[in-house]
């Protein structure tokens, strides 16, 4: 007796185990891949992952179910945590003591995640509600950073949890009691689960459709701010790219045209892309007095903070004299620039310091939002990409940077590349041995880029890099000392350091880079560029000297033919330090050693794009009339570049323009005047050319007076159609708070969509009630005989009655009928309820009467509601979501702890 | 059935004749009556308790007869309960007929049909158990002789809420043979001012109240209370009620197995002073405070209030819920 009572109390349990667990841990399944996605330090197997979560989840439910109640659970927890410690410490020569613990760490906190859901579902009714509120706060955080968040990017993320939370809401009654196990019944559970599931997907897909329209001008304005949304970001990229581990990853957008850009995060492990992309291309004015070219190397991002957590290097917010220029060139309207001149000020250099620039031409491959150039970037103007080279690059800009004389390739690259360098290198480590020390800078600027995390493996690291150098050497000797550790050689005069793509047997992405740095500087000597830039950073801040993880692009000098021009592959992607010397501001140095056993062939040289022609006049205005025929336009403008001095007029003025020669371009791509509608934006180029006539500015008049004395027509060179969106400010004069102010916007946006959202489905629910009286009247109509007449006569008028605002609470209908209802409204429903009653428990047969008191009483019950109510309040009555969910309630929760569960 | 129901009525409109606005217990009383049970009515003195005995015995009998010998009518007997009541003087005793020469058994007051126990809870426990015992059994045992009860022996008993002074509480297990429990309460104003302005009268009629009823017709319908049709479904919500309230946590002392057994007779019976021959939800809803809840033993004082109620709610409302066939 007993063993078949407890069959069938597994047997519960199993069906609970489908019913409850599957679902809870497939959304969790689902949430982790997420979060993996999002943050890398997860990156430890996703299976894995929700094994363990599994593990939990299921394990504290069976056990709640088996009557194990807090005080059990915990012990066995800590029961098994405590044989796990001790199985750690038994076998530390087995498997690294480090290793298992993070991998523990993460695998424990994901046990006791499941192991509280688990106990949760089992414990509370609503606790679903819970679970699933978190797991779409944790979706939303997972989701938040990704720039092109759109609607139905949102939905779609937050479907799952959605879906499991109504799915949840849906089930808890059925939970309540017993499941039946006949075949009949549990197909009539299916069937229905599906039907509710349907429904649901039908809200979300009528709400995305509905709210399409009012939404695409929001994904247009996002889209204008660089990437389209669309939920292709899961896909695999097709080239083998490992983006996980790469230095470079593809841009969000996943439409292709914003091609990769290198990391904003970056672990130690990160590796160098292997494929040989063109990236992009650029004109470096920086000669040598003698007009051989000095090569730069091309800066991506400052990875200014170490995450101890994740292990990895990321970019930070509220850096002391952080000197990286915030603008997205894809904002600038052709030939507008931004210039932060506050970057002078950060970039903390006095000696040796001038500015160079550089034109700029980015490939389709390359990501196109943030700025690539030589270190400290202060201006960004957009230029035009010449007509032939379209196919190749998309678009361009030319940069002004401050450079530092003493930071050119040549002696940034190591030595090791080639051994001639190392005299030229002598002369900069020779002006800089007169730092003697970082007396004088500023604390926050010290303390900020010489903090490490202590302990463990980064002790180990400090103790090593003390090892190298005197405690009073200078601060570029103690660089030099870091630098020879790498280049030393062992007694057979090989070297001892090794660079290698594949960093050996700690191969592994499941490993925390901080045991991959320690590897690599106490055991395997072999790796790539972020091995040596990582280790370097670790060694020289332990030696408290100002250091920045540097992300961006090696150059390599090989372009005999022009001078000057420099191509970047995606192999060129690089990571490498910056020195911080006071006065000589932030030096490149690159401790990666050259790989000896196999130099890649050099790369072919492409022919530089032309160069724009300089134009003495840029309109940003507003096309009023266009004739194709005859090529001309007029145009009203509010704002002008006039030999590159940008004005804002106090007054529209309207010019005839001269469009006969001219390149019409829309999107970047030629096309016809014949696309030019009036109203369009434009911005209209005119070069500067010997057969015009161009009005040469003169200082002092008022620019309003001086566009009086431009010829008309004015002859346009290039005309740019802007797409059709909001007007954009055309220069940002302060560019962060500008971007501060575009991403406050990002936020409203979302808001106003997540509302929007949210409105379709309270419609969708508000809603509900009716439609359940019109299935409930359907039934009535489509009931055959009058017993089942009847009954459906029952449940539609009950609760009819109730959204009519007589809500019964605990009485049995017979007493609501005569003590409710009859009173107010005298329909007699006590005598159908009677006759009801007779049918439903006598086995009775329906007499001669029956068929008219029913008839009778339906036919009464709606007017006689609108005689009460009346016929509005009626109406607005099944609106009343909060009446209609009270129906469908069981009164009071009686027998709270009646059943096993 | 449309005899009985006329008979029925008839006795409850006899009753009300005296016991004015108190319809719910005058039913409860004949509902206890036909299901062949016992009642215990509970409340402050002066609330009518006697005075509803006494009517419904003067209704059915012809006053005070041999109950052996009954033709029309049935025997009517009444104890006071005091502390130093002894059984004998209930159950009667031996005594010696110099006649005879032999010890007769001179048969005490619970030789009758209908006994009204007042303030039951006054006498000892050992009278208390005599009492019960033959409630129980139908039968009187005396020495070596036992006597049988006639099959129709109907107690009314009365007692003051046990918080009075100077009394002995029926235990839960005695208190278990008594099909129902009623507490009266008092009327409402109207009621109370009817009472007011004709006490007179209703003192007159207490004294000539009718005999409406025969002892074979109370014979009659009690088997016809017994034919009343309880649909399964119902004895499964009942099934769920009782064993709910084994389960819950703060009732102590769940429904015994014989509780439930009662609670259907006793469903039956109310069913047909309701004029039905089926069982219907608002049954189980009217019965279950009166037919269990005196039967089980709460944690606290407010349990003893909500808890039962919560659970028949639920049960009924989950019946309220089932259509014609039972279906979902």
């Amino acid at each position: 007796m007993k063993t078949i009572l407890n069959q069938e109390k597994f047997q519960q349990l199993l069906i609970r185990w489908v019913l409850v667990v599957l679902p809870t841990v497939l959304i969790g399944y689902v949430t982790l891949r997420l979060v993996s996605f999002s943050y890398t330090s997860l990156n430890t197997g996703i299976i894995s992952q929700t094994v363990y979560f599994t593990l939990g989840i299921t394990l504290a439910y069976t056990l709640y179910y088996y009557g194990a109640r807090l005080a059990i659970t915990i012990v066995l927890v800590w029961f098994v945590y405590w044989l796990f410690e001790k199985a750690i410490n038994q076998l530390p020569g087995e498997f690294d003591v480090l290793y298992a613990n993070a991998r523990f760490l993460l695998f424990s906190t994901l046990f006791i995640f499941g192991w509280a859901f688990g106990f949760l579902l089992a414990r509370i009714k609503w606790s679903y509600i819970i679970i699933a509120a978190l797991f779409s706060v944790v979706t939303l955080v997972a989701i938040s950073d990704t720039i092109d968040i759109s609607l139905g990017y949102i939905l779609l993320h937050l479907f799952p949890a959605v879906l499991y939370g109504l799915y949840m809401l849906f089930l808890a009654p059925v939970l309540d009691v017993d499941i039946d196990l006949s075949w009949a019944k549990a197909l009539k559970l299916v069937g229905r689960l599906a039907a509710f599931m349907i429904l649901i997907l039908l809200a979300f897909v009528i709400t995305d459709s509905l709210l399409k329209g009012e939404v695409k001008a929001v994904e247009k304005e996002l889209a204008a701010r660089g990437a389209k949304g669309k939920d292709g970001s899961g896909k695999k990229d097709k080239d083998n790219y490992d983006e996980r581990n790469g230095l470079m990853e593809r841009g969000k957008g996943g439409k292709g045209d914003d091609g990769y850009r290198l990391k904003d995060t970056m672990r130690v492990n990160s590796k160098m892309s292997q494929s040989d992309k063109l990236m992009f291309c650029s004109k470096l004015d920086n000669f040598f007095p003698d007009g051989e070219p000095i090569p730069l190397y091309f800066v991506y991002h400052y990875l200014t903070r170490y995450d101890p957590v994740k292990e990895s290097f990321t970019r930070d917010v509220n850096i002391p004299s952080f000197d990286e220029i915030e603008a997205d060139p894809t904002h600038l309207p052709m030939y507008y620039s931004f210039t932060d001149t506050s970057i002078v000020r950060k970039s903390l250099a006095t000696k040796f310091r001038k500015i160079v620039e550089a034109q700029v031409y980015l490939s389709e491959n390359t990501w196109k939002h943030s700025v690539l150039g030589p270190s400290s970037v202060f201006s960004i103007q957009t230029i035009p990409v010449e007509k032939d080279f379209q196919k190749t690059f998309l678009s361009a800009y030319k940069i002004y940077a401050y450079a530092s004389e003493l930071n050119n390739a040549y002696f940034v690259y190591n030595i090791s590349a080639s051994p001639m360098l190392e005299p030229l290198q002598d002369q900069r480590h020779d002006e800089l041995r007169t730092v003697r020390n970082y007396r004088g800078t500023d604390r926050a600027v010290f303390e900020y880029y010489t903090q490490m995390p202590t302990g463990g493996i980064y002790d180990s690291i400090a103790q090593l890099a003390q090892k190298l150098a005197p405690k009073d050497a200078t601060p570029v000797d103690k660089v030099l000392a870091v630098r020879d550790y790498f280049l030393q050689r062992n007694e057979n005069g090989k070297r001892v350091f090794r660079y290698t793509l594949k960093a050996g047997a700690v191969d592994d992405p499941n490993i925390p880079s901080s045991k991959m740095l320690y590897d690599f500087l106490f055991k395997t000597h072999a790796g790539y560029c972020t091995y040596y830039a990582g280790a370097s950073h670790f060694m020289l801040r332990a030696l408290g000297i100002p250091t920045r993880f540097t992300t961006g692009f090696a150059t390599v000098n090989r372009s005999d033919k022009n001078k000057g021009w420099y191509w970047f592959y995606a192999s060129q992607a690089h990571a490498w330090t910056q020195v911080y010397f006071p006065g000589y501001g932030w030096l490149d140095f690159d401790m990666t050693i050259g790989n000896e056993d196999q130099r890649s062939a050099p790369k072919p040289d492409g022919t530089p794009p032309l160069p724009p022609p300089e134009p003495w006049l840029v309109l940003n205005a507003k096309a009023e009339s266009v004739d194709a025929e005859a090529k001309k336009l007029d145009a009203a403008f509010r704002e002008l570049i006039y030999f590159n001095n940008p004005h804002q007029l106090n007054k529209t003025f309207t010019k005839n323009v001269d469009a006969s020669l001219c390149r019409v371009l829309y999107h970047e791509r030629d096309t016809t005047l014949a696309a030019l509608k009036p109203g369009d934006s434009v911005i209209i180029v005119s070069y500067k050319d010997e057969a015009k006539k161009i009005p040469q500015p003169r200082a002092g008049v008022a620019i309003e007076l001086q566009i009086e004395n431009f010829p008309s027509p004015i002859v346009a060179d290039e005309i740019h159609i802007r797409a059709k969106k909001k007007e954009e400010k055309p220069r940002n004069e302060k560019g962060r708070s500008a971007q501060q102010q575009e991403k406050k916007m990002t936020w409203q946006e979302m808001a106003w969509m997540a509302g929007k959202v949210l409105v379709g489905l309270l419609l969708v629910i508000l809603l509900l009630p009716l439609l359940y009286l019109f299935y409930r009247l359907v039934q009535i109509a489509l009931a055959k005989d009058v017993s089942a007449k009847a009954d459906h006569v029952y449940r539609a008028s009950l609760y009819r009655f109730h959204m009519a605002g007589f809500e019964r609470e605990t009485e049995t209908p017979l007493e609501y009928a005569e003590k409710t209802i009859d009173p107010n409204l005298h329909v007699g429903f006590a005598d159908f309820m009677r006759m009801y009653l007779r049918l439903k428990y006598s086995n009775g047969v329906v007499r001669e009467g029956d068929a008219d008191t029913l008839h009778q009483f339906a036919n009464k019950v709606a007017a006689s509601v609108r005689a009460k109510k009346g016929v509005l309040k009626t109406i607005l009555n099944y609106f009343n979501i909060m009446r209609a969910s009270r129906y469908f309630q069981t009164p009071i929760s009686s027998e709270p702890e009646t059943k096993t569960l | 059935m449309t005899d009985s129901i006329k008979k029925l009525k008839s006795l409850t409109e006899n009753i009300e004749t005296i016991i004015r606005g108190k319809p719910q217990q005058v039913k409860y009383v004949v509902t206890a009556l036909l299901a062949k049970g016992h009642i215990l009515l509970e409340d402050n003195p002066g609330a009518g308790k006697t005075v509803l005995a006494k009517t419904l015995a003067q209704s059915i009998s012809e006053g005070v007869v041999d109950f052996h010998q009954a033709g029309g009518g049935v025997a009517f007997k009444r104890i006071q309960f005091t502390p130093d009541l002894l059984p004998m003087d209930l159950i009667g005793s031996y005594i010696f007929d110099d006649v005879k020469k032999d010890f007769v058994f001179k048969k005490g007051p619970l030789f009758t049909h209908v006994l009204l126990a007042d303030e039951i809870n006054r006498a000892s426990p050992k009278v208390q158990s005599a009492l019960l015992e033959c409630m129980a059994e139908n039968q009187i045992s005396v020495g070596e002789t036992t006597f049988p009860l006639d099959q129709f022996f109907f107690t009314i008993a009365t007692q003051n809420p046990i918080e009075m002074e100077g009394t002995y509480p029926l235990p839960a297990a005695q208190l278990d043979r008594f099909y129902m429990k009623i507490s009266f309460g008092y009327v409402t104003e109207e009621v109370e001012f009817d009472i007011y302005t004709n006490y007179l009268k209703i003192g007159d009629m207490k004294n000539t109240v009718k005999q409406v009823l025969t002892y074979h017709d109370i014979i009659q319908l009690q088997k016809e209370a017994e034919n009343v049709y309880v649909h399964p479904e119902i004895v499964k919500a009942i099934v769920r009620l009782v064993q709910a309230t084994r389960n819950h946590t703060e009732i102590a002392l769940g429904c015994s197995t014989r509780g439930g057994i009662t609670f259907i007779k006793c469903l039956k019976a109310w069913a047909l002073v309701n004029q039905r021959d089926y069982v219907i939800e608002d049954d189980v809803r009217a019965l279950a405070q009166p037919v269990l809840h005196h039967r089980m033993v709460f944690r606290n004082r407010e349990a003893s209030k909500t808890a039962l109620q919560q659970i028949v709610d639920a049960e009924v409302n989950k019946l309220a819920k089932l259509g014609i066939g039972m279906k979902k």
